[in-house]
């Protein structure tokens, strides 16, 4: 058990409608199981707003009901909180570049993460044993995102997510 | 004796330096009025069924739905489908065993 953390240091996310394809690089990240028995825990998401004039952005923490296949080349990065962490042999797939890209479900919002990006702040933390589980690697259990929903203006924002597979 | 707020998370939404988001949007995604302006911060719940994250309003005068079958707050969704269930308790956390057990022995 390893504490990572996905982060995107600065993006603008485009607003996308439930069960439409997340553009790459549109979106701060996606995380995805590797395997059919593997589960993760996800313990905290910052967002913090970068933006230079005023921009409500209506951003989503939520399951995807495609799943995301073969990440390419992203803006994001993944890094483990303690520098002495080995690297696991199946490590979560994170990313915002992918082939296929993943589609937010229209049913399975985890969480609500509104904020005007115009220097804006928001920050969620769980309480021990409440994380959000990605389970398997499967839709749509398998694979959460964070992404900008439909309304708003987003605008340029930096994002972090800590994570725990178990 | 254990309660009940070993459960809560905390979101903290900060627009102290800007004008922040109108009521309109926020209500409009199940955030509480105010919650877009100045310094807001809650304590939230992961409901145990399906693991939506709920902001805890504290205006609100509502009872919240509960499970004495795992002990937990629900989301409304999740408590009315208990309660048209006769109370019926399944938690994430046993979807997610199932789940993996399944994977489990598709491996073997």
């Amino acid at each position: 058990m390893a504490k990572r953390i996905v982060s995107v240091a600065s993006q603008t996310p485009t607003a996308t409608a439930d069960t439409t394809a997340l553009a790459s690089g549109t979106y701060p990240f996606a995380i995805q199981g590797t395997s059919g028995t593997q589960k993760t825990n996800i313990l905290e998401v910052y967002l913090g707003g970068q933006a230079g004039a005023s921009s409500p952005s209506i951003m989503l923490l939520s399951r995807d009901s495609t799943i995301a296949a073969t990440v390419g080349a992203t803006t994001t990065t993944d890094a483990a909180l303690d520098a002495s962490n080995s690297a696991l042999s199946s490590p979560v797939v994170t990313g915002n570049t992918w082939t296929t890209a993943p589609q937010r479900s229209a049913s399975l919002h985890l969480l609500n993460l509104s904020f005007n990006a115009f220097g804006g702040v928001v920050r969620w933390v769980a309480a021990p044993g409440e994380e959000i589980s990605i389970v398997g690697n499967t839709a749509s259990l398998g694979e959460v995102s964070l992404s900008a929903f439909t309304g708003g203006t987003p605008g340029l924002l930096g994002a972090h997510a800590v994570y725990e597979t178990l | 004796m254990v309660g009940k707020r070993r459960h809560e998370g905390y979101l903290m939404v900060d627009h102290r330096s800007i004008e922040g988001v109108p009521d309109a949007l926020v209500v409009a995604h199940g955030l509480p009025v105010g919650s877009g302006r100045g310094l807001f911060e809650a304590p939230t719940y992961t409901c145990s069924h399906c693991q939506t994250v709920v902001v805890m309003n504290p205006a609100r005068t509502r009872e919240r739905a509960y499970c004495r079958g795992c002990d937990h707050y629900l989301c409304d969704g999740c408590g009315a489908t208990r309660a048209a269930n006769g109370g019926l308790c399944k938690t994430f956390n046993q979807i997610a065993d199932e789940i993996i057990s399944a994977a489990e022995k598709s491996i073997i």
